[in-house]
This record gives structure tokens, sequence and C-alpha cells, in this order.
């Protein structure tokens, strides 16, 4: 038994301030119906604070650790919460781009100002050691646990005894009667995501010390109060706090037992996942209430371009894919990335946007078709078009798990759900021999082609060119399809779709079933292309850019996957300025955050782009009709 | 006084009122009558500030208060009681009397709550959704007699009640006008409203209809109204 302690110890302490991090989460969640996953990058950005006042400026750890509190709540905050405010009204969808969005903008400038590399955040804490029991527990362990604990237990009290605490927990009944009660509900809401924040600063500077900084990590670290959130329902403050303990233990202990077994390596890691996942999938029906409005999708009239402008369009195009050789120069395998990311982005938006379900482990899905069609064609030796078709077809059944949450949850849930799904599959199969291995790498061949060389880039090129338009081709065959109307409806409104006579979960499942088929046939064509291939060319972070850069790549079914896959590939490749690379995921999170506050219909975007459209575009028609009404007599309106 | 001086408003494109305008003089009661959809909650609503106006003013005590938010309303004295159980359910009773009243010291809000309605004194701990619907209610008016409004709102206060919490409904009401405080009232039991009104408003399809004394409105045509012939 004693050997246990010490995992106990670990496990809650380390829980102890993910239960920190996700009641902030809550916190802010409750009050403004705007689940932020965003969360950990504000406690990545408080670390990396307290860093840099304390060693590199050497403000004394007490002021420092003040000064990140106080900047963390007032000014990320208020930041926050005008961004909620923004977001009041948008569809889900907006809402997960968005919080997603600030993710990797604030990531990416943590590592653009400190770079990838982890900086060596030293101990501030007293780590006097002594014993109880037998067990050597540090001085600091326990004070981290009593901040935690004492933080958590401040604000339900505060909650329950104060009059702004009554105020908050009145906003999340009914912020418009507490506006006619005479309390203003925005500066109630900006009070708790002060506090949100602060709590999440708070846990970065933290667990920073037991980590290192290390941007991404801490921002993942932070996101492992989900499960510990998802156990108290997303709405109970001492509940959340309990799952983060729950989880905190459970991850420490595992690592215990894991240690023998080579295959489970990654499992400690992976437990607030599995937890989160698990919980969504297996909760109760009505167990979790999605707050906030979600509006219905807005359907704006759009400048629908002719059939014969369309066609020119693709053709040209083509034309452009096909002549890339002859001016990229030594960037070639820059555009073949390019071209395979084209069919992930077709495949995400089958989801994203026709059938209006946030996935965020799409990079999963193109992972498995990579490692199987190595497994296939490079181990198994098979030919190298049936492992393509294979590594899809194997992608499907892993695309039906992901669409049991689908089935039973929406919007949000869905999201997370799925975000769990790919950071648990990431940590837990990717070690293993059916996937990447222990190497964490497998090799895969380029197709044989007999005379035609695809072991040059321009062979391959070709090669990716025409899988790449199959792809698309199937694709859109499956948009102009029944399915695709399908798809669309249950979009804009599923009870509508199963009223018809159509059941919307299997219309779900096959949705998941063929984008997964069809990022995994990318992934496939990537493995081949790369000859070697591993987890770090699919890291669950991805799934979150591939969601944010579509968003911002706008709503055309070609025009926006290769818009996204120019942005994402080919653009960084020509701009030589690194500080520019360096700044682009910035841009992406940036850009997705103002695309989703400009689809909010309350701002009424599209009305002045129609006014716009019409001033410009149609002017000639709508005088041309204005001259046939006066001809027949009629008023010509203006 | 709170006027609405050719008010227009609506929700997205839908226009709901077209060149509004009404009058609350001081220490009087107004009846706002009409059919269904005729537009009467949305009076209340840019009232009270909920929904600005797309034309047209509001006034209080003269001044222009178009555009202002509900939360700086209710510190001007203007107290609406929205349609429905206007209560935070999650929060006790007290937590409800204490919120509704951010500027009345604490102990005086509950001393007047009770005053005004003396089963709330006995449920202060409860949780307010588990009240009953006439209690839920009455929790809901305390806070016309908490604060100091002087401009009160009231949208079909006592829909869906028995007719003894109706009673005592209206006897607040009654009571609340006693005191001085001006009345907007939006009714289902339109005798019974008509009967404490000094001023009566008709409003049909979005428009006023009619405009005056209780007694110029002869019962044909408030019936017409509420059927939504046109009067």
């Amino acid at each position: 038994m004693r050997d246990f302690f010490p995992f106990i110890i670990a496990g809650l302490v380390t829980g102890s301030v993910y239960g920190l991090a996700a009641t902030g989460l809550v916190l802010s969640y409750q009050t403004s119906g705007i689940f932020n996953f965003g969360h950990g990058a504000i406690a990545a950005v408080g670390a990396y604070l307290f860093f840099q006042l304390r060693q590199e400026w050497g403000v004394p750890w007490p002021i420092a650790g003040v000064v990140v509190l106080v900047i963390a709540g007032l000014v990320i905050g208020y930041v926050f919460e005008r961004l909620a405010r923004g977001l009041e009204g948008t569809s889900t969808a907006a809402r997960v781009v968005a919080t997603v969005g600030v993710l990797i903008a604030i990531q990416g400038l943590l590592t653009a100002t400190y770079g990838p590399a982890a900086r060596d955040s030293r101990t501030f804490l007293p780590t006097h050691v002594f014993s109880i029991g037998g067990v050597n527990v540090g001085l600091d362990q326990v004070i981290v646990f009593l901040v935690a604990l004492g933080a958590t237990a401040a604000l339900t009290q505060y909650l329950r005894l104060t009059a702004t605490g009554s105020a908050m927990r009145a906003v999340v009944d009914d912020s418009q009667l507490l506006d006619l009660a005479g309390t203003n509900p925005t500066r109630v809401r900006r009070t708790s995501w002060a506090i949100g924040s602060a709590f999440a600063a708070l846990s970065g500077v933290l667990l920073a010390p037991a980590i290192g900084l290390d941007p991404l990590l801490l921002t993942l670290l932070v996101i492992q109060a989900f499960g510990a959130a998802a156990i108290g329902r997303f709405s109970s403050l001492p509940l959340t706090f309990g799952g983060g303990l729950v989880v905190g233990l459970i991850a420490s202990l595992s690592t215990k037992y894991v240690s023998q077994y080579q295959v489970l390596s990654g499992f400690p890691a992976a437990v607030p996942f599995i937890v989160l996942f698990v919980v969504l999938v297996f909760a109760r029906r009505g167990w979790l209430a999605e707050l906030g409005t979600s509006a219905a999708r807005k359907v704006g009239r759009r400048p629908h371009a002719s059939r014969r402008a369309r066609i020119v369009g693709v053709v040209s195009l083509i034309a452009v894919v096909a002549a890339a050789p002859f001016f990229a120069g030594p960037r070639l395998p820059v555009y073949s990335t390019a071209l395979v990311f084209v069919l992930v982005f077709a495949s995400l938006r089958l989801l994203v946007v026709t059938s209006g379900q946030v996935s965020l482990c799409h990079a999963t899905f193109a992972a498995v078709g990579a490692t199987t069609f190595a497994h296939l064609a490079g181990g198994a030796g098979l030919p190298w078009l049936l492992a393509l078709l294979l590594a899809g077809l194997l992608a499907v059944p892993v695309g039906a798990v992901v669409a049991v949450p689908a089935i039973r949850l929406s919007g949000l849930f869905l999201a997370l759900a799925t975000f769990g799904f790919g950071i648990l599959v990431e940590r837990l199969v990717f070690p293993m021999a059916i996937m990447f291995g222990k190497g964490g790498q497998v090799t895969a061949p380029r197709p044989d082609l007999g005379v035609f060389d695809t072991n040059t880039p321009k062979g391959f090129y070709y090669v990716a060119v025409v899988i790449v338009i199959l792809g698309l081709a199937g694709i859109h065959a499956a948009n102009r399809s029944r399915l695709g109307r399908l798809l669309r409806g249950m979009a804009d409104s599923p009870v509508a779709l199963a009223t018809l006579g159509t059941s919307v979960n299997i219309t779900r499942v096959i949705v998941f079933c063929l984008s997964a088929f069809f990022a995994a046939v990318a992934g496939a064509l990537f493995a081949s292309f790369s000859g070697t291939v591993g987890g770090v060319s699919f890291p669950s972070f991805l799934s979150l850019t591939l969601v944010v850069v579509l968003a911002i790549a706008g709503g055309g079914e070609l025009l926006a996957p290769v818009v996204a896959a120019v942005a994402l590939q080919i653009v960084p490749s020509y701009v030589r300025n690194a500080t520019f690379n360096d700044y682009l995921p910035v841009l992406f999170g940036v850009s997705a955050v103002a695309v989703a506050v400009l689809s909010n219909p309350r701002l009424d975007v599209d009305a002045r782009l129609r006014a716009l459209g019409t001033r410009v575009h149609w002017r000639d028609r709508t005088s041309r009709i204005a001259v046939r009404a006066r001809a027949v007599g009629a008023e010509g309106r203006p | 006084m709170l006027a609405l001086s050719h008010v227009d408003a609506g929700y997205g494109e839908t226009t709901v009122l077209r060149d509004v305008s009404l009058v609350v003089p001081v220490g009087s009661v107004v009846s706002l009558l009409g059919p269904n959809g005729a537009g009467k909650t949305t009076v209340l609503r840019v009232a009270s500030g909920v929904l600005h106006p797309a034309s047209g003013r509001l006034l209080l005590d003269g001044d222009d208060v178009t555009g202002v938010a509900p939360h700086q309303l209710v510190a001007r004295g203007v107290c609406h009681i929205p349609e429905g159980r206007g209560i935070f359910r999650s929060l006790t009773v007290r937590e409800n009397l204490l919120t509704q009243a951010p500027s009345t010291p604490p102990a005086d809000a509950l001393a007047r709550a009770v005053e005004a309605f003396p089963i709330l004194g006995e449920r202060l701990s409860q949780t307010a959704g588990t009240l009953s619907g006439g209690q839920q209610q009455m929790l809901a008016l305390a806070r016309a007699y908490t604060t100091d409004a002087r401009v009160v709102l009231l949208d079909e206060v006592s829909m869906g009640l028995a007719p003894l919490v109706v009673d005592e409904i209206f006897s607040f009401v009654e009571r609340l006008a006693a005191a001085g405080r001006s009345l907007l009232l939006v009714e289902q039991y339109v005798t019974r409203a008509l009967a404490i009104s000094d001023f009566v408003y008709l409003l049909n399809k979005g428009r006023m209809a009619f405009a005056g004394e209780p007694g110029e409105l002869d019962e044909e045509a408030v019936f017409q109204g509420y059927v939504g012939a046109s009067v």
C-alpha cells in the first residue's frame, strides 16, 4: 500500500491544478455560454509572463505572481468578454472556430516570441521535503494543492455569499432579466471572465516548474481540464474540482502500472481525454445541456457564378495545377503536399460545412490512412493502388467510432468529444505497433508505373494530381447526390430531416465514414510521397489548425480547400521572411476569430455586403429592370 | 413621465410597431389593450430599453433616453416585470430579492418584500424555481415595491394563475397605484384593468387604434379589438 502513496500525492497535486483550471473554464462557460478552447492558452500566457518577469527581469516572485494574475484577470478577461459578446447569437461552429482561433493565435505568438524549445522554469516555491507517515512530501506540493483548493473553495463561497456572486448565477438563468433588474450583465460577465482567466493563468504558473515552459505542452496540459469539466457536467464547480482530482489520480496511479507494459506507455497522458471522451459518449441524454442560443445558418443570396464561369474556373485551375512543375522549380514537393491538403480540406469541408458538424480530429483520420498504407504497401507488399484504397476503407470504421458521439451529441460537445478522441489516439495508439510503432516512423513506397518514373518530384506530383482530382470528384459527387442534399438539410434542421423519414443517425455515421475515407486516402498519399512518415506529421494540434484555416478560406466547394491548402502550405514556402512565417499561425487564429465574429447574424454583414454587391456588380441588372418596369408602366423601385 | 414618441420597432427585418406614441403620466395608471400579436409586449420592451426603436424616441421625464441600456433605465426608476415568471430559478428567494433590488439596502429589500407578500418571508431559503406559480409571480412582482421604481411596466402578470392569486396580485397593483407609482398595464383581465385605469390605449397590428379614457371606450370596440377586427 505504501508504494502507492507517492503516486497518490503526485496525482492529487496535479489533479488540483487541473481542477483549478477547469473551475475557471466552467465559470466563464456558464456565465457567457462560450466554451473557451483557448483556456489552456491563457495558462501558457500566464506561465510565460511569470517567467519573463521573474527570470528575465528579476522581479521577486510574489510581485510577479500578482502582476500575472492582475493582467490575466483584467486584460485577458476583458478581451474574452468582448469576444464572447461578439459571438453571442452565432452558430456553435463559429464559436468553436473563434476560441480555437484564439488558442492557435496565442500559441503561435508564444512560439514566435520564445521559440518552440522548452525553457527552463525555475521553481519558486520552497522545495523543502518532509515526511508524512514515511512518505516524502515536498512543501511546494502541499502549497500548490492548498492554493488550488483554496482558490476553488473561495470562488464557490463567493458565488454563494456575495451580491456579485448571486448576479453571476442569475446571469446564467436569465441575463436579460438581470439587466431589467438593474444589474449590468456585461459587468457581471466581465467579472466572471476575469476570475476564469486568472484561474487559468494561476494554473499555468503552478504547472510550469513541474513540466517546463513549452507553449504547446502548457496549452495542452490545461486542456486536460476539459476532462475534469466533463465530470462536473460543465456546470458544477465542486464536482469539476473533484473531477480534476480524479483525473490526476487515475493518470498518476496508472503510471505505476503501465511502466511494466511498453505498449501502454501513452496511457497516463491520455487519461484526461479518455475521461472526456467516455463521459461525453456515455452520458445520459439530457445530462449535458449546451448553453447559448445557437443561430440557424444564415442563408444569404450569394452571387452565383454562371455554369460557364464555373467550368472556365475549374479548367483554368486544373491548367495551373498541371503547369506547376514548370514554374515551381525546387518548390515542387511543396505543391505535392499542398495537393494532399486540398483533399484533406475537401473531406473536412464535407463534415464541417456541408453537414454542419465540427470535428476536431481530422488529422487522426489522415494519420490512420498514412500508417495503414505504409503497413499494407510497405510491410505486406500489396499493390500501391490497392493499398491506397484499403487505407481509405480501413479508416471508415474509425470514422464510425467518432460518429458514435455524433449520434448522441451535437455542436459543442461533439467538437469536444472529437478533440478528446484525436488526442487520445495520438497519445495511446500512435506509439503502438499497429500505427507508427516504437520508432515513431513507418516507411511507405511510391507507386511503380513502369516507364513513368514516380521517384522524381515531377513524377510523383502528377500521381498526386490524378489521385486528388479523383478524390475531389468523389466528394463532389457525394455533395451533388441525395446524400449531399440530406447533409445540407441536416445542417439546417436535423428535426425537419427526421420528420421527412430519414434516419439522421445513419446520415451522420455515413458522413463521418465518408470524410474519414477521403482524409485517410490523403494521408496515405502523403505517406507514399514522404517515404517515411511519423506521428509528428499528424499531431492532434493539426486538426485544430485545419478547422481554423478552412473557416477563413471561405465557402466555395472547390475554392475553399484550394485556398486553405495554398495558405497553409504554399504561402510559407514563398515568403522568405522568417518573422512572417513565425507569425502565420497568429494570422490564421486572428482571422478565424474575425470570420466567426463577422458571421454573427446580429451584425448583418451580409446585408451590407449585399448592398455593396448590388451597387457594384448588379448595377446593370437592376437598371435594366428599372427600365423595363418603366416601359410597362410600373413604378421602378429605387 | 414616460413617453414613446413615433416609435417604429421590430426584430431583425420584421417591423412590429409602426408610429406608436404613448404617454404614461406621473402617478397615473395606463392600460394597454390589444389582441394577440398586436405588439403590446414589444411596447413594454421598448419602454424598458430591452429593445431599441428603429426610429422614434423614448422619453423619461422629458429626457431623451432612446438607446439607453435597461439597467441604466432601472437606475432612473423604470421597472419592467416581463411576461412569464420573471425570476432567477436557480437562486433562492432571498438571493432573488437582493439581486432584484441592487441599490436598496438588503434588510430594507427583504422587509418590504415580506410586507407586500408575507408568504415570501416563509420561503426565503427556498430555491425560487421550486415555488408555486403564484409565489413565483409574487417574487417577480416584489421588485416593483422593493425598488424605488417610479414607472412600473407589468406584462400579463396575472397570466396562468388561480383566481385567488389573481385577486392578491390585483390588490398589490392597486396598492402600487395608491403609492403614487405610474403604471403601464398589459392585462388579459380587461375589465379589471380598466376599472383601475386612468387612461387606456388600444393597439392593433402594431398601430395605435385608440387612446383615451376608459369611459370613452365601449366594450364592443374592445371586444372587436381583441378578436382582431379593425376598430
